[in-house]
C-alpha cells in the first residue's frame, strides 16, 4: 500500500464512508476467517495475488490455538494466481464448546494470521451494547413524551437482565481453567486495533458472572426507581443506559484496553447524572467524584501501559505475532512477572505496578483513606444513582483487585496481603463509627457501604476458600441490600424532603408496609442470620480468622457497632412517638405500587440467598478456586496450554 | 591574504578623505551669516527639542516600507543581471560564449519575481497607500 | 538532493499556496467590492489543490530540494497535509466570524495562506537558515493576524505583545544558531550534527541549544516562553486564535522533531546528551504551569490558551521520549489536537455569533439553550482531557506509551507527572461543562445555530469520535510518515529495538519462535 493510497483511506474515514483497509498482503486468504458451529472441517484457500511465484514456507496453528487440527504444513511454491487449499478440523471437548485461535501462514518473510473461531458467543456483546441502542433510541423520542422515554428505558434495561439470567442458567458451574479457555465462558474474541495489539475480548468466569447479573438487576431497578424524574427526562435515561453499558462492559471485558475504556466510560454519565439531577451541592459532589476516580483511573492507565510494555511476545487471537499483549488472561497466566526481574523507579516492578492498580481500585471501593468522595456523591446524587453507585460501582473496585492485582501479580499480592487485611478492618470499623455519628440518613447508609466493603477486603486478603467465597458473596449481597436501603431513604425523602434522622419518629404508625421493608433491609444490612448479609460476613470471618487472628477479631468487633447504628437509626425513624413537627400527616402515604415493585425483587433475593446461598456459591466457586491456586502457589509461566 | 583586502582600505581612506576635504572647504571658503535658526541642530525638519512622544504620521512608515520592497528588488536585480548569461545557458560557458542551448529560465525567474512585486504594487495602489492625501 | 530548477516540481504544493495568496489578493483588487464567499472559495480551492499536489507528488522516500536547504520527505508531507487541513478548517470557521472577515476578508485569507506556506517550509527545513526564515515568516504573519481587529484595543495590545516577545525570542534563537554555525562552519542540520558530535566544547553546544529552544519554545508556547500566549489568544480574533493554537504550534513541533532528531547528536563528548532531561524539565513545567493557571480563568479563550500551553507540554513529553515511538505519538497527538482544539474554538465562535460572550458565566444553561453546540463542546473538552471513547484519549495514550516504552526513572516520573496533570485539567474543563449543564440559564429561549456552524461543528466532532472507533488508518498513515526521512541519518530509531537487545535470551528465543 503506497502512502498516497493510505492517505486516501484516511480521508475516506474522515468522510465517514471508509473502513480500515489492510496492508497489501503477500498472500490472499479466502475466507478471511473460519467459523465453526460444532465439530467439523473447513477449508481455507490460499492464493498468490502477485505476479511472481510465491513460496509459502509453512502453515501452522498459533501456539495457543487448541482444539483445532491442521492437515497441511509443508512448504510449497505457488505460481501467479495459483490456489491451494488447507483443511482445518475442529473437535470440541465435552465441556468446552468454544475455541479461539489463529492459523499462521508463513510466506515472503511475513506471517499472515487467519482467525479460527468455534462457538463464538454474541450473548455478552448483546448484553453490553443493548442499553446503548436504547440510549440512542431515546434521543429520537419527541420532546415531552416522558412516558414513552421511560418505557423504552425500562424495556432496554430488561433485555440485559433477561440475558444475564439466561447466562447464569446456562453457565457451566463445573467449568474451570483446567477445562480450558482460561476458565471463561460466553467468549467473543476478535482483533480490534491490530497496530496496537488491542482486541475485543469479552467473556465471563466465576469472578464476573454474579457481577453481571447484579449490574443488570440493579440497573433495571434503577430505571424503575427513576420514573419520578421529570427534569430533562430524555437526557437522564440516555445517560443512565450509557452508564449501564459501561458497567456491564467493565465486568465482561478481558482485554485491558477495552476494560479501561469501559471503566472510563462509566465516569462521564455518572458525572452528569450527579451534576444535573443531584441535590443542592451537586456541582461539588460531581466534580469531587469525577476527580477522585479519574486520578485512580489514570494510575491504572499508567500501570496498564507498563504491564503491556513488559509483557512477553505472544500471538493475537487471529494468529498474528505480537510483541506485547493487552489480553488480561495472558497477562495473568502467560507472563511470569516476578521472574522477569524488572524494576521501576528503583523499586521492584511488580510492587510498584501492584500499588498503582491497588490505589486506582481502592478509590472506587472506596477504601480508607480514599473514601471521602463517597458520602458527598451519595448525599447529592438522586436516589437511583445512589443505588447504582453503591450497588454496582463500588464492586468495580474489589472486582478489579481480584481480576488484576490478584490474577496478574500474585507474589506482590502476597506481599501486600496483610496490609490489605488491615485496611479492610479499618474500613469496617471506621465506616461503622462514622455511620454511628451521622444525622443524615443517606449519609449513614453511605458510610455503612464503606464499612461493608471492608469485609470484602478482609475476605480477599485471607487467601482461603471461604474467605474468597465470602468476599464474592458479600459483593453481591451488599449490592442488593444497600440498593434497598437507598431506595427506602429515597422513599422517605420524596415525601418529607429531608433526610434528617431527628426529624422523624414513629413512622411505622403512618407507613406500616414501608416500616416493615425498612426493618427488613436494616436487619439484612446488619447481618441478621437468615438474610443474605449474614452469609457473606460469616464466610469472610471463617476464612480470615485462621490467617489473621488479631485483625479478624478487631474487624469482628465492628459487627457490634454495625448492629448498634442500624438498630438505633431504625428506632429513631420508625419507632417511638410521632414527631409532631409534621403538621400534615397525610404527606406520608405508604409505599406506592411502583416503589413496592422496586423493593420487592431485591427483598426476595435477599431472603432467598439468606437461606439458600448455594446456587450463588456454585456459580463463583470454580473461578475463585482457580484464582486462589494461582495466587497462593501456582504462579509464573508454563500454564499457557488451554488458554483461549 | 591581507593584500587582497587592500582595495577596500583604499576605498575607505578615499571616502573619509573626500568627506573631510569638502567639510574643510566649506568651513574656510563658505560665506557665514549666523542666525539662531541656523545655529540650531538640524534634524530632518522636525523640532529638535520637545517631547519624545510626538505622533509621527503613519504615512512615513508606509513610504519607508514601500521603499524597502523596491530597494530589495534592486538588490536582487543586480546579481541576477551579472549572472544572466550563465542562467540562460544549459552548457558550459567559454568567456561570453555559451556552448549549449540558450533558454529563458533566467528571464522567467525574474519575470515571476517582478510579477509578484507588481501585484504588491497594485495592491498598495488600490488600497490608496501611495500618495500623501 | 535536487538543484533549483529540478526542485520546483517537488515544491509544487508551496508554489500553489503562494500563487493562491496572490490570486486571492488580486481578484479582490479587480472586484468592485469585497466579497467574503469569493475569497474563501478561492482560498479553499487553492488549499485543496495544494493538498492534491502534495498527495500526487508524495513518495515513500525522502530527498533534498534546493541543494538540501529543505527536505521533501514523508514527515514534511504529513505536516503539509496537516497544515493545509488546518487552514481549510479555519476558512470554514471564519466565514461567519465578523471580527475576522467583515472588513477585509481577502487580506485575512491571504495572511493565513502565507502563514501556511511558512509552516510548510518550517516542516521541511533542514538548514538553520531555512528554519529561521520560515519561522519568521510564520511569526510575522501571526503578529499581523493577532492585530487584525484594527479598531480593537485588545487586538492591538495582543499584536504588540506578540511582536515584542517574538522579537526577543527570535534574537535569542538567532544567537544560538550563530553559535551552532560557529561550531559547524555550515548551516545544514547534518553538518551541525556532525560538528556537535565531535566537538569537545559540550558547554557551547548546550548553550546554543538552550538559546535555540527560546525561539522554538516561543512558537509552541512552552514555559518559560509562554507569557504572550494568554494575552494574544484572548485579544486576537477568535478564528485567528484557533489558527494560532493549532497551526504554528504544530509547525514548531515539526521543526523541533527535525532539530532534535536530525541536528543534535544523541551523545556529547562520549556521554549521553542531556536532551531528555532538558526537554523533560520544560515539558513538566509547561504542563503544570498551563494546567494550574487554567484553573483560575473565567474567560473561555484565556482558559483554552492555558490549556493549549498544557497540551504543548504533553507533546513535549513525547519529544522527550524520542525515537520512533515518541515521534509517532507527536504526530498522532497533533492530528487529534487539530480537531478537538479547533472544535472548541468553533463552539465559542458559533455561540458568539448568536450573541453569547466569552466569559464562562455567560454560558450558563447553554445545554438547554443550544443543545447541539453544548454536546459538541462537551465532546471536544472531554477529548482534550483525554477520556475515552474520544480521539484525545489515543493521543495521550500514545504519549504515555512512548514514555513507558522508553523506560527508565526519568521517563516514568514524567509519565506520572503528565498523567496527574491530565487529571487536573479535568477540573477546569469541567467548569465549562458545569456552567453549560448544571446551572440554570438566565434566559430560557433557545439559541439558533447558524447552519454553516452546525455543519462545521459536525465536521470536527465526528472525527473526534470516529477516530477513536476507526483508529488504524490514521496510525497506518502516521507510521508511513516515520521512515525514510531526508537526510537519512535523521530517522528516528525505535526504542523497542534498542531494548530488545537487552532482553533475556529466553524471551528472544520466544520471539523467534512465534515469528
Amino acid at each position: 500500500m503506497t502512502r498516497a493510497t493510505s492517505f486516501l483511506a484516511l480521508l475516506l474515514v474522515f468522510l465517514g464512508s471508509g473502513t480500515a483497509a489492510a496492508d497489501e498482503p503477500a498472500v490472499d486468504v479466502a475466507p478471511a476467517s473460519l467459523s465453526f458451529d460444532g465439530p467439523g472441517t473447513r477449508t481455507l484457500e490460499l492464493r498468490n495475488p502477485g505476479g511472481a511465484p510465491l513460496v509459502i514456507d509453512r502453515v501452522t496453528l498459533a501456539p495457543d490455538a487448541s482444539g483445532f487440527q491442521l492437515t497441511d504444513t509443508g512448504p510449497r511454491t505457488l505460481q501467479s494466481g495459483e490456489r491451494v487449499q488447507v483443511a482445518v478440523q475442529f473437535t470440541p471437548d465435552a465441556r468446552r464448546q468454544q475455541a479461539f485461535g489463529g492459523l499462521q501462514v508463513h510466506a515472503a518473510g511475513q506471517v499472515r494470521g487467519v482467525p479460527l473461531r468455534a462457538g463464538s458467543s454474541w450473548l455478552l456483546t448483546l448484553l453490553i451494547f443493548f442499553p446503548l441502542v436504547g440510549a440512542a433510541l431515546i434521543l429520537f423520542v419527541p420532546t415531552g413524551r416522558h412516558a414513552l422515554t421511560r418505557a423504552i428505558a425500562l424495556a432496554t434495561s430488561l433485555v440485559p437482565l433477561a440475558a444475564s439470567v439466561l447466562m447464569c442458567l446456562r453457565f457451566d458451574r463445573a467449568f474451570s481453567q483446567a477445562t480450558g479457555n482460561g476458565g471463561l465462558q460466553f467468549i467473543q474474541h476478535v482483533v480490534w486495533i491490530p497496530s496496537f495489539n488491542v482486541e475485543y475480548f469479552v467473556g465471563v468466569d466465576g469472578l464476573s458472572v454474579t457481577m453481571v447479573l447484579l449490574t443488570a438487576l440493579i440497573s433495571t431497578i434503577a430505571v424503575l426507581a427513576s420514573f419520578g424524574i421529570d427534569k430533562q427526562v430524555r437526557g437522564y435515561f440516555a445517560l443512565l443506559l450509557l452508564l449501564e453499558t459501561g458497567m456491564l462492559g467493565t465486568f465482561c471485558a478481558l482485554d485491558f484496553f477495552l476494560f479501561y475504556i469501559f471503566w472510563e466510560l462509566m465516569l462521564l454519565p455518572m458525572y452528569f447524572l450527579i451534576g444535573i439531577w443531584g441535590g443542592t451541592r451537586k456541582e461539588y459532589a460531581a466534580i469531587k467524584f469525577f476527580l477522585y476516580t479519574l486520578v485512580g483511573s489514570v494510575l491504572i492507565l499508567l500501570a496498564v501501559i507498563a504491564l503491556y510494555y513488559s509483557s512477553s511476545p505472544t500471538t493475537l487471537v487471529d494468529g498474528t505475532p505480537a510483541r506485547h499483549t493487552f489480553d488480561m488472561v495472558k497477562l495473568a497466566y502467560a507472563n511470569d512477572w516476578e521472574g522477569k526481574g524488572l524494576s521501576l523507579l528503583g523499586f521492584d516492578f511488580t510492587k510498584v505496578v501492584w500499588v498503582a492498580f491497588f490505589i486506582g481500585f481502592a478509590i472506587k471501593i472506596p477504601m480508607f483513606p480514599f473514601h471521602t468522595w463517597l458520602p458527598d456523591a451519595h448525599v447529592e446524587a438522586p436516589t437511583a444513582i445512589s443505588v447504582i453507585l453503591a450497588g454496582v460501582l463500588l464492586k468495580m473496585g474489589t472486582y478489579g483487585i481480584l481480576r488484576v492485582n490478584f490474577a496478574m501479580l500474585p507474589l506482590a499480592t502476597q506481599w501486600a496481603a496483610t496490609t490489605m487485611a488491615v485496611f479492610g478492618a479499618i474500613n469496617i470499623l471506621y465506616g461503622a463509627f462514622c455511620a454511628f455519628g451521622q444525622r443524615d440518613l443517606k449519609k449513614l447508609v453511605a458510610y455503612s457501604s464503606v464499612s461493608h466493603m471492608g469485609y470484602c477486603l478482609v475476605g480477599m486478603a485471607a487467601f482461603t476458600r471461604s474467605g474468597f467465597n465470602g468476599a464474592m458473596l458479600q459483593m453481591f449481597n451488599h449490592g442488593t441490600i444497600t440498593a434497598m436501603l437507598f431506595l427506602l431513604v429515597g422513599v422517605l425523602y420524596d415525601r418529607a424532603h429531608t433526610r434528617e434522622i431527628d426529624r422523624f419518629g414513629g413512622m411505622a404508625t403512618q407507613m406500616p408496609r414501608y416500616a416493615a421493608l425498612f426493618g427488613f433491609a436494616f436487619m439484612a444490612s446488619l447481618g441478621l442470620p437468615g438474610l443474605s448479609g449474614f452469609i457473606g460476613e460469616v464466610l469472610v470471618f471463617l476464612g480470615a480468622f485462621p490467617v489473621y487472628r488479631v485483625i479478624t477479631l478487631v474487624a469482628m468487633s465492628g459487627v457490634i457497632v454495625t448492629a448498634a447504628y442500624h438498630l438505633w437509626a431504625l428506632q429513631r425513624v420508625q419507632l417511638g412517638r410521632w414527631n409532631e413537627s409534621w403538621r400534615d400527616r397525610t404527606i406520608f402515604n405508604d409505599l406506592t405500587a411502583r416503589e413496592t415493585l422496586t423493593l420487592a425483587p431485591l427483598a426476595a433475593v435477599v431472603l432467598v440467598l439468606g437461606f439458600w446461598p448455594l446456587p450463588m456459591l456454585q456459580l463463583v466457586d470454580n473461578g475463585l478456586m482457580d484464582l486462589l491456586r494461582h495466587v497462593t502457589g501456582l504462579h509464573g509461566a508454563g500454564t499457557l496450554a488451554g488458554l483461549p | 591574504m591581507a593584500v587582497s583586502y587592500s582595495p577596500i582600505l583604499v576605498a575607505i581612506l578615499f571616502a573619509v578623505g573626500f568627506g573631510l576635504v569638502f567639510l574643510a572647504l566649506a568651513m574656510f571658503m563658505g560665506p557665514k551669516h549666523e542666525t539662531a535658526e541656523k545655529l540650531a541642530p538640524f534634524e530632518c525638519g522636525s523640532e529638535p527639542i520637545g517631547s519624545p512622544r510626538v505622533r509621527f504620521s503613519v504615512k512615513f512608515y508606509q513610504v519607508a516600507i514601500l521603499f524597502l520592497v523596491f530597494d530589495i528588488e534592486t538588490a536582487f536585480l543586480y546579481p541576477w543581471a551579472v549572472l544572466y548569461r550563465k542562467l540562460s545557458c544549459t552548457g558550459a560557458m567559454y568567456g561570453l560564449v555559451c556552448s549549449g542551448n540558450v533558454t529563458f529560465f533566467g528571464l522567467t525567474e525574474m519575470v515571476v519575481f517582478l510579477a509578484i512585486l507588481v501585484v504588491g504594487l497594485a495592491y498598495v495602489w488600490r488600497k490608496k497607500a501611495i500618495g500623501w492625501g | 538532493m535536487l538543484d533549483n530548477a529540478h526542485s520546483l516540481r517537488a515544491f509544487l504544493p508551496e508554489l500553489i499556496v503562494a500563487g493562491t495568496v496572490l490570486a486571492v489578493l488580486f481578484v479582490d483588487l479587480l472586484a468592485r467590492r469585497p466579497h467574503v464567499g469569493r475569497a474563501a472559495a478561492l482560498t479553499a480551492v487553492g488549499l485543496v489543490a495544494a493538498g492534491a499536489a502534495t498527495v500526487m507528488t508524495m513518495r515513500a522516500d525522502g530527498y533534498g530540494l534546493f541543494f538540501g536547504l529543505i527536505a521533501r520527505d514523508p514527515l514534511a508531507d504529513f505536516f503539509k497535509l496537516l497544515f493545509l487541513a488546518t487552514n481549510l478548517l479555519v476558512v470554514l470557521i471564519s466565514l461567519r466570524a465578523r471580527e475576522a472577515t467583515d472588513e477585509s476578508a481577502a487580506e485575512f485569507f491571504a495572511l493565513t495562506l502565507t502563514t501556511t506556506a511558512g509552516m510548510m517550509l518550517m516542516a521541511s527545513a533542514t538548514d538553520l537558515l531555512t528554519a529561521f526564515l520560515s519561522l519568521e515568516t510564520v511569526s510575522i504573519m501571526s503578529y499581523v493576524l493577532a492585530g487584525f481587529r484594527r479598531r480593537s484595543r485588545e487586538s492591538a495590545e495582543a499584536a504588540l505583545k506578540y511582536v515584542i516577545y517574538g522579537g526577543v525570542a527570535s534574537g535569542v534563537m538567532l544567537y544560538g544558531m550563530s553559535l551552532l554555525y560557529g561550531l559547524a562552519g555550515s548551516t545544514s542540520f547534518t553538518a551541525v550534527r556532525l560538528a556537535c558530535a565531535h566537538t569537545p566544547a559540550a558547554a557551547t553546544v548546550l548553550l546554543a541549544v538552550v538559546l535555540c529552544l527560546a525561539g522554538f519554545g516561543y512558537k509552541i508556547a512552552s514555559v518559560p516562553f509562554h507569557m504572550w500566549c494568554p494575552d494574544v489568544y484572548q485579544g486576537a480574533p477568535t478564528p485567528v486564535t484557533a489558527f494560532l493554537s493549532v497551526g504554528p504550534k504544530a509547525a514548531g513541533f515539526a521543526l523541533l522533531v527535525r532539530f532534535f532528531g536530525g541536528s543534535l547528536p544523541a551523545e556529547l563528548v562520549g556521554a549521553p546528551a542531556p536532551w531528555p532531561i532538558l526537554l523533560g524539565l520544560i515539558a513538566a513545567a509547561t504542563m503544570t504551569v498551563g494546567n494550574l493557571a487554567a484553573l483560575a480563568q473565567t474567560n473561555l479563550k484565556r482558559l483554552l490558551a492555558y490549556s493549549s500551553i498544557a497540551h504543548a507540554g504533553y507533546v513535549l513529553l513525547a519529544l522527550c521520549a524520542g525515537g520512533s515511538d515518541g515521534t509517532r505519538a507527536i504526530l498522532l497527538y497533533l492530528v487529534t489536537y487539530l480537531f478537538m482544539n479547533l472544535g472548541a474554538f468553533l463552539v465559542i465562535i458559533a455561540v458568539a455569533d448568536a450573541g453569547i460572550g466569552e466569559e464562562i458565566a455567560e454560558w450558563r444553561g447553554l445545554g438547554r439553550r443550544a443543545p447541539w453546540a453544548a454536546v459538541a463542546m462537551a465532546i471536544f473538552l472531554f477529548s482534550l482531557t483525554g477520556l475515552p471513547p474520544l480521539a484525545g484519549f489515543f493521543g495521550k495514550f500514545y504519549v504515555f506509551a512512548a514514555l513507558l516504552a522508553r523506560g527508565g526513572s526519568l521517563m516514568v516520573t514524567l509519565a506520572v507527572i503528565g498523567i496527574l496533570n491530565s487529571a487536573v485539567s479535568l477540573y477546569f474543563y469541567a467548569r465549562v461543562l458545569k456552567a453549560m449543564y448544571f446551572e440554570a440559564p438566565t434566559v430560557d429561549e433557545p439559541l439558533p445555530l447558524a447552519r454553516l456552524h452546525a455543519a462545521t461543528l459536525a465536521l470536527l466532532a465526528v472525527p473526534t469520535v470516529a477516530l477513536f472507533l476507526v483508529w488504524s488508518p490514521l496510525q497506518r498513515f502516521v507510521d508511513s510518515s516515520l521512515g525514510q526521512w531526508y537526510p537519512a541519518e535523521m530517522r528516528p530509531r525505535s526504542a523497542q529495538l534498542d531494548r530488545s537487545v537487552k532482553r533475556s535470551s529466553v524471551q528472544l528465543a520466544n520471539t523467534s519462535a512465534t515469528k
